[in-house]
């Protein structure tokens, strides 16, 4: 059960972190796409 | 303070000084993909990786797609980490035998491996297996460094570029920086630790019969007191040089064994220390060369090396002096016995020291080892003096930028450098240029964003456990001294340093599990927003030079860059430090010592 806890936990973290890279890059002067 | 001891310490910067130059201009030819002597061995190897995953070489990616590919990367390593730890009980390479390691514990310490930490809440020789050892941490050991690596050339060629989206291939270049540098240095490297005595072999440990039988006192569970004769010591044993050199090349600090570089089959003698401790410099030094390669400014590049070798002075002045006076509270002692010096030892504050390193190669190595984000020791940090254990402790906190960790050090400066060059701008009154780049709101967000996302975390977390019985039960000092135990445990955690001040026991579920929350925010939330100013720089124009320019190759750059990093962290941590090991030193003086 805990092993679920801890692989569940991983995974939120880095969708956040991709989501805080989101966040960056949709600031003003930061999009690269243009 | 001996003549000996400071011809140690010039002896060893001689030696990285030396090897700078040309470590930094090959791995500038390996990640600009030049050719080099060793093509031929490893350009098939290259290829056939290539071919197998699907990568193709010669794929630009912008800063947000190498961003991504470093993120799932490290989550996958990470996934695999706590896999072979829970289930190495059914594994083989186990000859102890040992059992599945408990969740918090695997989790903690695959997030420690992945972020290039190697914190240690366990004891390695009686909890992992041989296989977790090698295939579960080592193999990290290769693959953080390789991914820190790449991140600073990725932040490089974001300098050195111009109008352009991408900033390399992140798979390109973790393959060439495990293939063409860490691969072949940890292979000689490993070989000239076995000639200096470090263990490697899959035997089971060895049982010796003690010369004089111990007699043990412990409480047991029930609070009664009970004698047992221990007659025989277990010598651990296992596969310690390959681990050994990567540990050190690659600034991760994890020891095969609990008392790491400290423990003779790790670090047996005097050269292999010097070895060791080079190596922790090794890659960093060079990538200052690899910088002023890259971003065709040579001056530039050692204008960084000589603000990183101002402050890793400053820090070894400091402990060196600390650690070499004899601890005030032992008056009326014979100093002759506990501390002063002898034919064998220069003397000082030797609690916690070996005896085979004193005090010179003691001070230098915690130096060395917090200047990076190395975090081996050869000493316990938490019986130096207090403004000796504070070197440590504060280099940390400057955001372990002088030379740094394997890449982690060189990106970590260069958002330094741009907050510098803004700085400097703002005071001349003309727009900030960084080698003809103009430095934008933008860029001064992320890296701002990256400079207050530590101190955030380092002292939201160790606040918490200041004040909570759950944090506070596991101190074994109290005082200014416990505060210091915490503070450094997470300051270790956020700067992916690794080293342990000791004295707290943190192999409970809340510092296992803040610990490693700790370790990923420090690595993963730092590196992107340091990615954005990467991809931001590589998208603009390159300005001719011109007189109103900030110039970037002077001593009066390298002075100021030294400046701008003392006070950012001074004016973030210096509050902490006063309610620790400077209260601590000041209330030593006045006799008293905490328990």
């Amino acid at each position: 059960m805990l092993d679920l806890v801890f692989l569940a936990a991983s995974l939120v973290f880095f969708i956040i972190a991709l989501v805080y890279q989101h966040g960056c890059q949709s600031l003003k002067g930061g999009r690269d796409d243009a | 303070m001996t003549p000996n001891g400071w011809l140690q310490i010039a002896v060893f910067f001689a030696l990285v000084l030396v090897a700078a130059k040309p470590m930094g201009l090959y791995m500038a030819r390996v990640y600009e993909r030049q050719k080099t002597l060793l093509d031929p061995v490893l350009g098939p190897i290259e290829r056939l990786l290539y071919r197998m995953t699907g990568v193709d070489p010669n794929a630009e990616m912008r800063w947000t797609e190498y961003g991504a590919a470093m993120l799932i990367f490290s989550l996958a390593t990470l996934l695999l980490t706590y896999a072979v730890e829970r289930l190495q009980g059914h594994l083989p390479l186990n000859p102890q035998h040992f059992a599945a390691v408990e969740p918090y514990l695997a989790w903690n310490t695959a997030a420690s491996f992945t972020t290039n930490t190697n914190w240690q809440s366990y004891v390695p020789e009686t909890t992992m297996s041989y296989l977790t050892q090698m295939f579960g941490l080592a193999t990290h050991n290769f693959w953080s460094a390789a991914v820190g690596m790449s991140l600073a050339i990725a932040f490089i060629r974001g300098i050195a570029r111009r109008e352009m989206k991408t900033l390399g291939n992140f798979w390109v270049d973790l393959t060439r920086g495990t293939l063409w540098v860490l691969l072949p240095i940890c292979l000689v490297y490993s070989l000239a630790l076995v000639s200096q005595g470090v263990v490697q072999n899959f035997k089971p440990y060895d049982t010796a019969a003690l010369l004089e039988k111990q007699s043990v006192t412990a409480t047991g569970a029930d609070g009664k007191p009970s004698t047992t004769l221990v007659t025989t010591q277990t010598i651990a044993q296992g596969p310690v040089a390959s681990q050994e050199a990567i540990k050190m090349l690659g600034t991760n600090g994890g020891g095969f064994f609990n008392a790491n570089s400290a423990h003779p089959f790790e670090n047996p003698t005097p050269l292999s220390n010097l070895m060791q401790m080079v190596s922790i410099f090794l890659i960093p030094a060079g990538l200052c060369v690899t910088l002023g390669k890259m971003v065709g400014s040579p001056k530039h590049g050692w204008a960084v090396f000589w603000a990183m070798s101002i402050l890793w002075f400053a820090g070894v002045l400091t402990c060196y002096w600390a650690e070499a006076q004899p601890n005030p509270l032992l008056h009326g002692v014979d100093q002759h016995v506990v501390s002063a010096g002898a034919a064998q030892s220069p003397g000082g504050n030797m609690e916690g020291k070996e005896v085979r390193f004193g005090v010179t190669n003691s001070a230098l190595f915690a130096t060395v080892t917090t200047d990076a984000s190395c975090g081996a020791v050869n000493a316990m940090h938490d019986s130096f003096m207090p403004l000796g254990g504070m070197v440590p402790l504060a280099n940390i906190l400057l955001g372990e930028i002088v030379f740094g960790g394997v890449g982690a050090g060189m990106y970590g400066m260069l958002v330094f450098v741009v907050v510098t060059v803004f700085i400097a701008g703002l005071m001349v009154g003309r727009t900030p240029e960084y080698l003809g780049k103009k430095i934008q709101a933008y860029d001064v967000q992320m890296a701002m964003l990256y400079l207050l996302i530590f101190p955030v975390i380092i002292l939201g977390f160790a606040a918490v456990s200041l004040l909570a019985p759950f944090g506070l039960s596991s101190l074994a000092n109290h005082g200014p001294h416990g505060l210091s135990e915490i503070l450094y445990a997470y300051t270790s955690a956020t700067g992916n340093n690794g080293s342990a001040f000791a004295g707290i026991n943190a192999n409970t579920h809340w510092f296992n599990s803040t610990l490693g929350i700790a370790m990923l925010s420090g690595r993963f939330l730092m590196m992107v927003p340091m990615l954005a100013v990467a991809g931001s720089l590589a998208m603009k124009k390159i300005a001719p030079p011109s007189v109103g320019m900030f110039p970037v190759t002077s001593t009066m750059f390298a002075l100021l860059l030294t400046g701008v990093i003392l006070i950012v962290g001074a004016l973030t941590f210096f509050p902490a430090l006063a309610l620790g090991p400077i209260l601590e030193h000041l209330l030593l003086r006045a006799g008293t010592s905490f328990s």
